[in-house]
């Protein structure tokens, strides 16, 4: 039941120290759609091997809601437990919240020294000034990581889900609150704008701990960097997106990007 | 869930929507809540509404509801219409209704009153109650001017609905 996508970096990312095990990041609010301003959610964020499973609270330093407006919106109040961390959040506009752990790009490098492979924070400058001597196959990545999920109160809008033109994103042909069990969806994967191959997708459901298959759909998007999918049953569901290129730039040579994307499938 | 079981009944059956039939037969919408005796009762939120063959709601029958936090519990009226129409849903609006048979009509009209063409539509009538269940039930019919007689079997939360209409004269 162990995922294949790792996201490890993911957890450095987020603040964390690095971690050996890989455990994927989620953020869950308590409801995704909500029928009056003024109501409140509350976020559970951390890090799980199985889908929604908690395992490990997370820091909420690098959590942050977008209002509908794309004002920087509130945490009202926050606690980071031993499975799971959790954040109030006020909905005073109408429309649609992202809510988002994560976003910044970090640099990392890593060596190998006596045959060993070592690694160190940092873009290739910085890492230039602490390499050891002696350090070969030096690789220095830029990555970033991001847990997101979206929350509209009454009428959905789309100002949060605009998209930048810059790293790893997604365009659903439906808004997120519009995804509906047992009907498709096709999400569209872009970087820094148009529709990329190659993004691996792992689409997944909650309630894997009481089931034998967990039932994950895997998918490598081809030139149209499309994905096609239908939720069977009503619920709460998980896309993880990774990606990896070459990248020519003073700071890195490689850049990975990845992202989870929790959202529900509502009833027909 | 909805039900897609249907009963084509003698025409006979279609003479409450006769009666009313001048220039057009409106659809006869009857239906009942049940008495539910299990657990704590509150009122079901209900909401009965017409759909085009594309799904797309074409005219809001009636709402009962109470306050604006459980809106969202009817699911699908939630999404199709509540959502981004809250005058339409003010206008619409009732009080809650317990248990008892009860009757709407459709006059064949869209939101704003004017006469829908003729073609497949829908009937959807979705129930949700707190600390209940959820219940949705969907009925296609022809409206086309002929006669409509459609028995639906009761769910949990909505129980038997009749749907008729008489021919036009």
């Amino acid at each position: 039941m162990m995922k294949t996508t790792t996201l490890v970096l993911g957890m450095m990312l987020a603040g964390l120290t690095l971690s050996v095990q890989a455990h994927t990041l989620t953020v869950v609010p308590s409801h995704y759609v909500q029928s009056k301003t003024g109501s409140f959610i509350s976020v559970d964020v951390s890090a799980s091997n199985m889908t929604f499973q908690a395992d490990k609270g997370i820091d909420l330093k690098a959590f942050h809601v977008v209002n509908p407006d794309n004002t920087a919106g509130k945490v009202l109040s926050s606690y980071q437990g031993k499975r799971k961390s959790q954040a109030d959040v006020e909905l005073k506009q109408e429309g649609t919240y992202r809510l988002e752990l994560g976003g910044m790009p970090r640099f990392f490098t890593s060596y190998e020294l006596d045959g060993k492979r070592e690694r160190l924070m940092g873009n290739k400058q910085e890492a230039a000034a602490k390499l050891p001597k002696g350090a070969t196959n030096v690789v220095t990545t830029q990555g970033r990581n991001r847990a997101m999920a979206f929350v509209t109160v009454k009428k959905p809008s789309d100002q949060v889900l605009a998209v930048t033109g810059k790293g790893l994103e997604f365009s659903f042909d439906k808004h997120p609150a519009d995804i509906v069990a047992t009907e498709p969806v096709t999400v569209t994967m872009l970087f820094d704008g148009k529709p990329v191959a190659g993004v691996e997708l792992h689409l997944s459901f909650d309630g894997e701990l009481y089931r034998n298959e967990p039932g994950r759909i895997e998918h490598k998007t081809d030139a149209s960097g499309q994905f096609t999918f239908t939720p069977a049953t009503p619920g709460r569901y998980l896309l993880e997106g990774s990606f990896m290129t070459d990248v020519a730039s003073a700071q890195a040579d490689k850049l990975r990007e990845g992202f989870t994307l929790s959202f529900e499938a509502a009833l027909p | 869930m909805a039900v897609k079981t249907w009963l084509l009944l003698p025409l006979s059956l279609g003479l409450l929507g006769a009666a009313h039939a001048a220039p057009t037969a409106p659809l006869q919408i009857e239906f009942e809540l049940p008495t539910i005796t299990q657990g704590q009762y509150h009122r079901p939120y209900v909401a009965v509404w017409i759909e085009d063959a594309q799904e797309k709601p074409v005219r809001l029958i009636e709402v009962w509801r109470e306050k604006p936090d459980w809106d969202k519990d009817l699911r699908r009226f939630w999404r199709k219409t509540a959502r981004a129409d809250q005058p339409l849903v003010d206008a619409r609006t009732g009080a809650t209704k317990g248990p008892g048979r009860y009757r709407l009509q459709w006059q064949g009209d869209d939101d704003a009153g004017k006469a829908v063409p003729a073609g497949k539509y829908q009937l959807v009538i979705e129930a949700a109650r707190e600390h209940g269940g959820r219940n949705m039930v969907k009925q296609a019919f022809d409206w086309d001017g002929s006669a409509i007689a459609l028995d639906i079997k009761a769910g949990s939360e909505i129980g038997k609905v009749h749907l008729s209409r008489g021919a036009k004269s």
